[in-house]
């Protein structure tokens, strides 16, 4: 018995329960991957498109529509829990203010808007005219730096300014005998200081005139700073640039998140579904029910805050007749039928994104009329309803602030 | 053994990985690459090409023939499995994909002597001393290396001269009168004849809380057999130990300390070897790992925590194969109510030895890659000894960190007092 079981370890779910245990609170994180981290870019977007790019996105965040998952939480509770992140995170893993977006490079050489970034990414910023020599590895595939410096020479900056970049390639196998190598092989030899000294110097040999060395981000997943004994090398600023999963960035988040949350004594139960929940009287939930090798287990506690992800972590389901549902607790959802919310063009706006678990303003999940469903169900991140995350770049921001916002509830406001 | 010729076991197992439901499980793979960040092995060694290469891609291409031999260095520790967000069974059609090309291409005679757990314990018992002194001797070992496969500096077992079944029949029966009714008691091959002192203290504990525990006859689970592509012989001995364990009656608990067996008994034979007995699953969802067990009644309100002070930091290491049970982790939260023991969680992923493989002379350097981060853990957090929940781990954490290394309930029994 804990006082509270979170279910899910992405963002939302990691936040919810590090704030808990922080604030005193016996929790029991259930999840069965490791959510989303790994899989993202390692930074924390608020809110980067309206659809116009965002340059200050607390300001965006008090003018979103009704419905929209921030409208009930408003910019400043947004704001402090997006801070709260960065200040116990720490400015070796995150830097920046949720009032105001980086401009960063992409994998593609785009450029993108974002709130808190790592401290090896900032020198990208694209502003100023600035010039990048963007720097791949022959035997990473996954940066490509011709496609990179390309699309970033032909891009005109948000502050109107016209960027310059070249590319050049080193040729320096991580691993002998490795065809494939991913991204966290280069990350993990990084943490190897000869290593990444050979690489700097290799980049340096290469890398030609430019204000900024990019390169891909994979300086080191375990030693930080990395990146500061790589620019010191080279003898100019270097910005890591995050690759597709696994992403090295996202995995130092998540590394450090549940490294805090186990510190803070969160029980960690990895490898079984919750399937399905007991309630007691007044729908109060007595117990979700782990899908465990050798049977169900019942996990009871006094609250309990659902962060599963959305469609693409399977929380909501559409089955072959386009029916939408939550399976675990068969929560109300704002839309049943998938149906008529699938466009026919791929480059619009896709409304069935936005269906999800609707809340109260505690962010316990809600019927039509407004009322919590289970007074000790809380809901947090990709489930909740109203806004089409992908697209407008609010996913990371939205997970933090209704997992703070659970957690808040849950203690009476005590931190 | 079957007179089956190598064909026909092939084609027996092929079958199994081409038709059986868990098949369809691959489709669900999205290629996120979680599990490619968790594999331990893959992490220290290009020789593993990792779990979604070897498993949702390449499984494609196994037709008629195994296309990708790198399969045999997958360990078999689970983890890609219960890291796997969409549901895909990584590791139990890789375990199957093994097998099949171990058919093609036979088994070695080491692969099939290190199987052979019981055994061992039955010939080594008698003449510990001897045993133990050849298991020592450098020069037996190389001889071992070099005729056998089985890696010089490998971590052997210890025999104890006295099995948890000849202690059993001399001990004097317990004074107090069981106030809780029956359990029955699962010790694994290594608690009957290497492991004795944790399984004796497993019954006490057990005693000193009120119940009555039954000890029947009791051979291997074969999960040594399954991870070397035996899945004949591995069958034969998990049916054989259902059996054995549903003798004293079909309604009582068991209660084990042999936590990768356990794991076997609960979901790996069902999922890896193809069993669908009732038998098997009868067991499976009445098995439970003592620390699990003991955690229930705590959460209960029935557990007496009058716990002694213990004051030491431990170690405490989560195997994969209770790992791979999705219970977390009961053994780490139990040692936490003892006052005065800092527990301190490796969070380390794999020791390394998953059962027979790191004894294998190819794959001792990484078994031992893969296992230092703990190691390393180890050494610098003791004040003397290590905690872990199954044997061959602690064997290997005992033999690489030079820490001694024993089951969480030693650390409970010493609490309750019942030994200092």
């Amino acid at each position: 018995m804990s006082d509270v079981v979170v279910i899910g370890a992405g963002l939302a779910g990691l936040t919810a329960a590090l704030r808990l245990a922080r604030a005193g609170r016996s929790v029991t994180l259930a999840t069965k991957g490791p959510g989303g981290l790994q899989l993202s870019q390692g930074t924390i977007d608020v809110l980067g498109y309206t659809p116009e790019r965002v340059t200050r996105p607390l300001d965006a965040v008090a003018a979103v529509a009704p419905g929209h998952p921030y409208a009930s939480i408003g910019q400043d509770a947004v704001g402090s829990a997006v801070s709260w992140l960065a200040e116990v995170l720490g400015p070796d893993l995150l830097v920046g203010d949720p009032s105001r977006n980086y401009q960063l490079p992409t994998a593609v050489g785009a450029i993108r808007p974002t709130a808190l970034a790592q401290p090896s990414m900032i020198a990208g910023e694209a502003a100023g005219g600035r010039s990048y020599a963007v720097v791949g590895v022959r035997q990473l595939k996954d940066f490509p730096a011709d496609l990179i410096a390309g699309n970033l020479a032909r891009t005109t900056a948000p502050d109107g300014s016209r960027l310059a970049a070249h590319s050049a390639f080193i040729d320096l196998p991580a691993r002998r005998g490795e065809a494939d190598p991913t991204p966290l092989t280069y990350a993990r030899a990084m943490d190897d200081e000869a290593f990444a000294d050979r690489f700097a110097r290799d980049v340096a040999a290469v890398a030609g005139k430019a204000d900024v060395v990019a390169l891909p981000a994979v300086l080191g997943v375990r030693r930080s700073g990395v990146w500061r004994q790589v620019a010191e090398v080279i003898g100019r600023d270097v910005c890591e640039i995050p690759l597709p999963p696994p992403s090295v960035p996202g995995l130092r988040l998540y590394d450090a998140l549940l490294g805090m949350a186990r510190a803070a004594g969160v029980r960690f139960i990895q490898g079984s579904r919750i399937v399905g929940f007991e309630a007691a009287d007044g729908g109060t939930i007595a117990s979700v029910t782990l899908a465990a090798a050798g049977g169900p287990r019942a996990l009871r506690a006094s609250s309990f805050v659902f962060a599963p992800g959305g469609f693409e972590s399977g929380a909501l389901d559409v089955d072959s007749h386009g029916a939408i549902t939550e399976p675990v607790f068969g929560l109300p959802l704002t839309a049943t039928d998938a149906g008529p919310l699938i466009p026919e063009v791929y480059w619009g706006p896709h409304p069935l994104f936005e269906v999800g678990v609707r809340t109260d303003d505690a962010g316990r999940p809600a019927g039509t009329d407004g009322a919590a469903v289970h007074p000790n169900l809380y809901v947090a991140g990709g489930i909740i309803a109203g806004a089409e995350r992908w697209r407008e770049k609010s996913g990371d921001g939205i997970a933090v602030a209704t997992a703070v916002r659970a957690a808040d509830h849950i203690t009476g406001g005590a931190r | 053994m079957s007179e089956k010729s190598r064909n026909e076991r092939a084609q027996a197992l092929r079958d199994r990985l081409n038709t059986e439901l868990q098949r369809m499980s691959l489709d669900m793979c999205v290629k996120c690459t979680i599990c490619e960040t968790a594999c331990p092995v893959a992490a220290v060694t290009p020789l593993f090409s990792g779990p979604k290469f070897v498993g949702p891609q390449a499984e494609r291409f196994r037709d008629e023939e195994s296309v990708d031999h790198s399969v045999d260095y997958c360990s078999s520790c689970g983890t890609c499995s219960v890291v796997c967000p969409q549901g895909v069974n990584v590791a139990e059609l890789n375990s199957l994909a093994r097998a099949v090309m171990k058919a093609e291409q036979g088994v070695p005679v080491r692969d099939r002597m290190i199987t052979q757990t019981v055994l061992m314990g039955k010939a080594m018992t008698p003449v510990a001393p001897i045993a133990n002194a050849v298991l020592d001797n450098k020069l037996a070992r190389y001889a071992m290396e070099k005729v056998v496969g089985v890696h010089r500096d490998a971590p052997m077992p210890t025999a104890r001269g006295e099995s948890l079944h000849k202690w059993l029949k001399k001990r004097p029966k317990p004074t107090k009168a069981p106030t809780r009714g029956a359990l029955v008691y699962f010790h694994g091959c290594a608690g009957g004849y290497f492991e004795v002192d944790a399984a004796k203290k497993a019954i006490e504990v057990l005693e000193h809380i009120g119940y009555e525990v039954i000890v029947p006859d009791q051979g291997c689970c074969g999960l040594a057999e399954q991870s070397n592509g035996l899945f004949e012989q591995a069958s034969a001995s998990v049916r054989r130990l259902v059996d054995q364990l549903r003798t004293p009656g079909t309604d009582l608990t068991i209660i084990s300390t042999a936590g990768s067996c356990t794991g076997m008994l609960k979901h790996e034979a069902h999922q890896i070897l193809g069993i669908h007995d009732p038998e098997l699953l009868d067991v499976g969802t009445r098995i439970r790992e003592i620390s699990e067990f003991l955690m229930e009644l705590h959460a209960a309100g029935e557990l007496p925590t009058d716990f002694r002070p213990v004051e030491m930091r431990l170690p405490y290491h989560a195997p994969c194969q209770l790992k791979s049970q999705g219970i977390g982790t009961p053994a780490s939260d139990l040692l936490r109510l003892i006052p005065g023991l800092e527990v301190i969680d490796s969070n380390v992923t794999c020791c390394g030895i998953a059962g027979t493989y790191g004894l294998k002379k190819e794959k001792y350097e990484i078994a031992q890659a893969v296992g230092q981060p703990l190691f390393d853990m180890v050494q610098a957090n003791n004040d003397g000894l290590a905690a872990c929940d199954t044997e061959t781990c602690r064997w290997q954490i005992e033999k690489s960190s030079g820490v001694e290394t024993v089951h969480p309930i030693v650390l409970v029994h010493r609490a309750y007092g019942l030994s200092s």
